[in-house]
């Protein structure tokens, strides 16, 4: 479903931040991404959301080549991947409501269907008390499960998610990852970057992608994880 | 939880919701750019309210001299001997004879002695006995029909009479049609330079928008949204900045126009008319606002394609 072939990225004339980016990943998997800090997490998860196209290599996503697609074709691929930021990216001036509604509303939903859906996802992520109050008047956890909630309205095909407990308590990212856990149980693909080794660990029975040196490794969990991570940090 | 169908929506934008994606609405921009396209649209009301006065001019001056000629037979030979009246109005009456009998001529008027008294009052004065003192010459007013061929008459005039004079009124003709023709050429370049300066206002202002919301510009292409999606969304947001500002400034014009005539005065002059608009005109200036608002949504919809389709 999704393949990175020799694919490497670098900012204007600066060095490559991703060498020779290779993995191929099944519909319907469950990875985290990990490695230490700068070695291109971000970078790889804005390539994974097209957010960026790479500087050479082939990526291809729901069996589409990315560098051949139109920019209407690219949007239609887009409309199937959810992404939770590091930094939210809330829109300020919209309530949490509106923001959590706003894929849907991109994408051409009824209201009553945005009524519906976004009311019911709000109150199973705990915001049911909060949906016209603006993204600066929330805590930061809450912003956070605005965001997660705004990722996976379309139910999309890949969920992206950087760094998404970085903001919370251990239970409360127990729980988030449950909720991943449960969409990809669905048929979402979810990758999940993180540096929560403890919460990872709850979730060993899912593989790992390890990126150093601009080169991505996908391990298996258990022994080998421990291994490798061992010689990185 | 998602069962979610698509449904369709109002110009890509779901109905019901009338909301700006961006935070267009607090730009604080919003009233400069206004006041800017409110001051264009004063210029614009005052150069169409200039063009519609000039042209009323022109009207005023031209009219009733296009296709009519004056025929004057002086009071004096060809050695510079002054006839007697008697003469004169002996050639007066074989030229009027004349046209009257020539074809294209809708009427032949000889100014009367009266006429010709006024128009010399403010040399000779109102004395009655200037006209039996002095030769005066005779004038003849000719209307020509459409197709004369007026230089075949004053030949033959000039068989008749050979001083006559034939004036046909070319040169003061040209005189106010070359006036106006500039003042007008003014006025349109007046409102050119408020046109181009609103397109220009306005994609200043898209691409500095559009450059403050760059990352929630990025972030609904992320989430899926196409160029024309957002494109919409920026052009109604423009269009409505403009239609404020443009019916501000043209009511603004109107009645700096309306005010200004009531000042100069209401009465009416033979070479200045009163100005006044009529149904036709009244409509252009009232359409302003929509011509403008058009104009500054075509321009958001183009410098916004123009800057979506650079970004990835």
């Amino acid at each position: 479903m999704i393949k990175f072939e020799h694919v490497g990225l670098r900012y204007g004339v600066g060095p490559e931040v991703l060498t020779d980016v290779n993995f191929k990943l099944e519909p319907g998997s469950f990875h985290f991404l990990s490695g230490p800090s700068g070695a291109g997490k971000t970078s790889l998860l804005s390539l994974l959301y097209l957010g960026r196209r790479p500087t050479r290599g082939l990526i291809s996503m729901f069996g589409r080549d990315v560098g051949q697609l139109s920019r209407t074709e690219l949007k239609d691929i887009r409309q199937n991947i959810g992404v939770v930021f590091q930094d939210f990216r809330l829109l300020n001036h919209m309530s949490a409501f509106d923001n959590i509604a706003l894929p849907l509303r991109i994408m051409g939903h009824s209201e009553h269907e945005i009524q519906e859906n976004v009311g019911e996802l709000m109150e199973w992520v705990g915001l049911g008390d909060h949906t016209q109050m603006l993204p600066p008047t929330l805590s930061g956890g809450q912003q956070q499960r605005v965001a997660i909630a705004r990722a996976v309205i379309t139910r999309p095909r890949l969920l992206v998610a950087d760094e998404p407990t970085g903001n919370l308590d251990d239970e409360a990212g127990l729980r988030l990852l449950t909720l991943f856990d449960q969409l990809n149980r669905m048929g979402t693909s979810v990758i999940i970057a993180s540096h929560n080794m403890p919460l990872m660990e709850k979730f060993s029975q899912h593989r790992r992608l390890l990126l150093n040196n601009g080169k991505v490794d996908i391990v298996t969990p258990n022994i080998e994880i421990k291994q490798k991570l061992e010689g990185m940090f | 939880m998602f069962r979610l169908k698509k449904r369709e929506s109002f110009l890509g934008v779901s109905v019901g919701k009338r909301q700006y994606d961006l935070p267009l609405n607090k730009d604080k921009g919003n009233n400069f750019l206004i006041l800017l396209i409110a001051l264009m649209s004063v210029m614009g009301v005052l150069a169409l309210c200039g063009s519609f006065a000039l042209s009323e001019m022109k009207t005023r001056w031209t009219s009733g001299l296009e296709n009519k000629a004056t025929i004057e037979i002086p009071a004096q030979d060809e050695n510079g001997v002054l006839l007697s009246n008697a003469i004169i109005e002996d050639i007066a009456i074989t030229v009027t004879d004349l046209l009257e009998t020539q074809p294209n001529i809708e009427n032949v008027e000889r100014l009367s002695d009266g006429e010709i008294a006024a128009l010399i009052s403010p040399w000779l004065g109102d004395s009655d006995k200037a006209l039996e003192q002095f030769p005066i010459p005779a004038l003849i007013t000719v209307h020509f029909a459409k197709g004369a061929d007026s230089d075949l008459i004053a030949e033959r005039i000039k068989n008749v009479a050979p001083t006559a004079i034939l004036d046909r009124h070319e040169s003061w003709l040209a005189d106010v049609l070359e006036f106006t023709g500039t003042l007008k050429a003014v006025a349109i370049g007046v409102t050119f330079i408020v046109l181009f300066t609103t397109i220009v206002s306005v994609a200043g202002a898209v691409q500095s928008r559009m450059a403050v919301y760059h990352e929630e510009l990025e972030l609904l292409h992320i989430m899926g949204a196409a160029d024309s999606y957002i494109t919409r969304q920026i052009q109604r947001y423009m269009m409505g900045i403009c239609l404020k500002g443009a019916v501000i400034g043209t009511f603004t014009g109107i009645t700096m126009v309306l005010i200004g005539t009531w000042l100069a005065g209401s009465g009416e002059s033979a070479l200045i008319p009163r100005f006044t608009l009529s149904g036709v005109q009244w409509i252009i200036l009232l359409l302003l606002p929509c011509f403008i608002g058009i104009i500054g949504m075509g321009t958001a919809r183009h410098t916004t394609l123009r800057n979506l389709r650079q970004m990835a």
